[in-house]
């Protein structure tokens, strides 16, 4: 606390000076400019109560010997009472001067002086109309009986003035000109989260003016989509459509957001990313395709500023499952044609990734998959696709349908049936983990890939497995060049597997792990493929139970230790 | 039972107190006695809420309270009146606390603590104190900012919302005194129009009138309390009323504007009969001035030809069927007076010149 309250000094002249300026927030400049101050003046206003609340009310005088001016100043203006929850910190801070016995009369007359000011924050901003009062006195009632009423009257009011302007444009004599709306639009921004507002914050959300130019203000966006993404505010989808149209820093910043609960809280929770990408509407927005481009033109940069994290490379999944899953629940026809949000892609290519493989008899999967391969194939290695755009496109594309490429590790090393790892599955894994590869780089990783699949497989059959035997089999084929760190990561996916669906894999598991996660960024990767392996399964109704289980107890072990 | 109703008396008497300057002989100790009944009581109205029995007892009880305080001084005292109110009792004893000066230093201090103990106190129950208060002072600021910078200027009065919400009171307080007593409504409504300045009280008269016949959430509440009555009631007491007073109904609609007068009438035939007949009368009043070529009345009191006109102006604009009872009340005059159709020998002809009648 001492910390904190090193800077008050100072920041209290400041504030000062700027209350003094504001005045009470009578002119649009002074609006203005409170409307921004206002979440650090809420901060201000607590620190300063967590210094006040330590010391006695003498003390405060002595060391704040102006708290009491800026305080009263502060009652006075209406944007920073209306404010989330500075009404109740000035309070609390106006409580702290309050002394329970006053010694002399300069106490006794600080004592009824903050009387005054907490009264006026509690009761007045009358309304003051003489009639009015003096009616709803005569019928018996206090204003706290009728002030939330009159609220809601008021902002219905203002909603069906609004929506008039949108049924009858020019015609109305009811139009509230835009320069009304915009100041109306400037009120809100302390007032976005107070829940009477809701009906006006969707009405200034969802109204279209005839003007050329937005009427909103920007302050007003970014108000509503902050408390939308601290859940201060519940907004119907449509709303949040019109704010994210109208208003892309609101969009950004949600997908800022998202990027930040990857990176943190969230990191390896699917289950939870969904979540969260559930509530934030995202994945229906998106079916607008100018909302879908936007967030799709934003993973790609996170793709490539990452190197192709596998977090964001998880989350991507994520979103486009939960996307599709919008798209089929907002009309069996579609609306747009798949072209408009993946512009760069085969449309072939697309309807058959965006097949859901549960729709699919388990036995045909290998087939599904080696038909994805081949299409992908030839876009990517036939120069003739040029208008495709380039392999990295291709990539891009498949990386939404992800989930492919681990059901292709899988069918390596689950479907006995083959002799030989089929070329086209593998084609497949070494294009999953590589775009940047070329031709020969790719052919490469395939030759590895199958001869460390080979090996996997023939430890399957054996009676004993130890986890050096698995190490042996994984390691490198002799004297040639190190592996690539993708074609590595691959491999790792591929013995991770073989743990998970060998018989003898969970006996040795633990210490496989632990000789594979030499690194904390491998660590990560691990506990990565095993969240994303159950959350896949999970959507795929995968009967595995053994598997499973194995995989949840070596997940929460691992989340433990990291 | 009893003694929960008992409890409710008393606590009242608390309340009534906790404005006066009674309160400087309060010690913290009472203060807590004091906010320890009023949270008492707002359990009982959580947890009776949809126990019709109690709750309508609690609620008779109030009423009958409530009328003979009316019924003695002259504006009483807003306090419990009805059931609902018990849900706030504890945010309005500590306002009234909180706004009376003559609260001792310590009893406020110790009042302070209880209702604003501060941040990190969880309230899993229901909602704090300090919440709803907090809530309470961030609901005016916002009131006054939107009336100061978002307010439209001059809204229509059916719009209004302030004359909305007054109206909205109105009804409520006319259905809780109603279902106390049957005589009621009636007397409550000619002490509003006694004690309150009239032409804002008839103008939420009009309001209330053009209420839709009941808002949901007074259904609600209704249906909750098991009410006998049945919705919209209360709009059709107060129409009963007006036409029952003639100079209330004479000011009604002598003073209101006729825009306003044409959408109650409108919406309620047997008003619209009566004001007819009002405008009829006015209208006979005016005689023909030949020398000004105008009509014009012989006292002061007399409608002016402009403002019958405008009235009947306004009435012919109005959806069907009222346009067309306003013109066969006009034609049936005018055919009473002998049918002319040149100007100035009938008011009646002459209006209906003006009003370009085709028809």
């Amino acid at each position: 606390m001492a910390q904190d309250s090193v800077g008050l000094p100072s920041d209290f002249q400041f504030w000062m000076r700027k209350l003094s300026v504001w005045d009470q927030a009578s002119t649009l400049e002074t609006q203005q400019d409170t409307c921004l101050h206002l979440p650090q003046f809420q901060e201000f206003l607590r620190q300063l109560y967590e210094a006040l609340k330590e010391m006695d009310s003498s003390a405060i005088i002595e060391r704040f010997p102006t708290v009491g001016q800026l305080l009263a100043k502060t009652c006075w203006n209406p944007f920073i009472l209306a404010y989330d929850e500075s009404q109740k910190i000035l309070i609390w801070c106006l409580c702290c001067l309050i002394k329970k016995d006053p010694q002399n009369s300069g106490e006794s007359k600080l004592n009824s002086w903050t009387r005054g000011l907490l009264s006026h924050i509690l009761s007045t901003f009358r309304f003051n109309i003489k009639e009015v009062d003096l009616f709803t006195q005569v019928l018996g009632y206090a204003p706290t009986d009728y002030y939330p009423g009159l609220l809601k009257n008021m902002v219905l009011s203002l909603v069906s003035e609004l929506r008039e302007n949108h049924l009858n444009g020019f015609n109305t004599q009811r139009r509230m000109a835009p320069e009304r709306v915009r100041s109306l639009s400037r009120v809100c921004v302390p007032l976005v989260t107070l829940p009477d507002f809701e009906p006006l914050v969707e009405a200034l959300l969802t109204y279209h003016g005839h003007e050329p130019q937005e009427v909103l203000w920007p302050e007003f966006c970014d108000a509503v989509n902050e408390a939308f993404l601290l859940k201060k505010i519940s907004l119907p989808a449509s709303a949040i459509l019109c704010l994210w149209l109208r208003h892309l820093p609101s969009l950004e910043n949600t997908m800022l957001h998202l990027f930040e609960k990857l990176i943190s809280s969230e990191r390896n929770f699917l289950r939870r990313i969904e979540c969260f990408m559930k509530d934030s509407l995202l994945p229906a927005a998106a079916c607008h395709p100018a909302i879908f481009r936007v967030v799709d033109e934003m993973f790609r940069y996170a793709l490539l500023e990452t190197d192709g994290a596998l977090e964001v490379l998880a989350t991507i999944q994520v979103f486009t499952r939960c996307f599709v899953e919008a798209l089929e629940k907002e009309n069996k026809q579609l609306k747009f044609a798949f072209k408009t949000y993946f512009p760069y892609a085969s449309p072939s290519l697309v309807m058959v990734l965006l097949q859901h493989p549960k729709d699919i008899p388990q036995g045909l999967w290998h087939q599904a998959l080696k038909h994805i391969s081949e299409m992908l194939k030839e876009v990517v290695e036939d120069q003739t696709h040029g208008s495709y755009g380039g392999p990295f496109e291709s990539w891009f594309l498949f990386v939404h349908f992800g989930g492919w490429a681990d059901m292709a590790a899988e069918q390596l090393l689950t479907s006995e049936a083959e002799a030989e790892a089929p070329e086209a599955l593998l084609w497949l894994l070494a294009f999953s983990c590589g775009p940047g590869a070329g031709h020969q780089q790719r052919a490469q990783t395939m030759v590895e890939v199958k001869a460390v699949l080979s090996r996997l497989m023939k430890l399957l059959r054996s009676p004993t497995l130890s986890a050096r035997d698995l190490q042996a089999a994984a390691g490198e084929g002799g004297e040639g060049a190190p592996r690539p760190p993708a074609c590595q990561q691959l491999i790792r996916r591929l013995l991770l597997n073989f743990l998970l669906w060998a018989p003898g894999g969970h006996a040795i598991a633990r210490e496989v792990i632990t000789l594979m996660a030499q690194t904390d960024a491998i660590m990560h990767e691990i506990i990565g493929f095993l969240d994303q392996t159950l959350y896949r399964w999970d959507h795929l109704c995968v009967e595995a139970p053994r598997s499973r289980k194995l995989a949840r107890e070596l997940l929460a072990e691992l989340r433990g230790q990291a | 039972m009893e003694p929960l109703l008992q409890h409710l008396e008393r606590f009242s008497e608390v309340l009534a107190v906790s404005r006066t300057t009674h309160v400087s002989t309060w010690d913290p100790v009472t203060v807590r006695r004091a906010l320890q009944w009023a949270r008492y009581l707002r359990h009982i109205h959580k947890r009776f809420g949809r126990h019709a029995r109690i709750s309508k007892a609690l609620e008779r009880r109030l009423q009958n309270q409530w009328k003979q305080q009316g019924d003695s001084g002259p504006a009483p005292a807003p306090g419990l009146a009805n059931f609902q109110a018990l849900g706030l009792c504890d945010q309005l004893l500590s306002l009234r606390l909180l706004a009376n000066p003559a609260l001792g230093d310590a009893s406020f201090h110790y009042l302070l603590q209880q209702l604003f103990p501060g941040p990190g106190i969880p309230d899993a129950e229901e909602e704090s104190l300090q919440g709803s208060l907090a809530r309470l002072a961030r609901r005016r600021a916002a009131l006054h900012m939107l009336r100061f910078n978002a307010y439209g200027e001059n809204p229509a009065l059916q719009e209004d919302p302030l004359m909305k919400t007054q109206a909205e009171l109105l009804l409520r307080r006319l259905q809780e005194v109603g279902e106390a007593d049957a005589g009621g409504p009636g007397r409550l409504l000619s002490s509003l129009w006694e004690r309150s300045p009239q032409n804002n009280f008839l103008k939420v008269v009009a309001a209330a009138l053009l209420l839709p016949p009941s808002s949901p959430r007074h259904q609600e509440e209704e249906l909750k309390l098991g009410s006998p009555k049945t919705p919209g009631e209360e709009g059709q007491e107060l129409l009963r009323w007006l036409l029952g007073k003639s100079d209330v109904m004479v000011a009604f609609c002598r003073s209101l504007p006729a825009g306003l007068l044409t959408l109650v009438a409108g919406r309620h035939p047997e008003l619209s009969r009566v004001y007819l007949g009002l405008l009829t009368d006015w209208g006979r009043q005016l005689h023909y001035s030949l020398q000004k070529g105008l009509w014009i009345g012989t006292e002061s009191q007399d409608v002016p030809w402009e403002e019958l006109l405008s009235r009947f102006q306004s009435l012919c604009q109005a959806p069907p069927p009222l346009k067309y009872e306003v013109f066969t009340a006009l034609k049936s005059c005018k055919a009473q007076d002998g049918d002319f159709e040149v100007p100035g020998l009938s008011i009646w002809t002459d209006l209906l010149l003006s009003l370009g009648s085709s028809a």
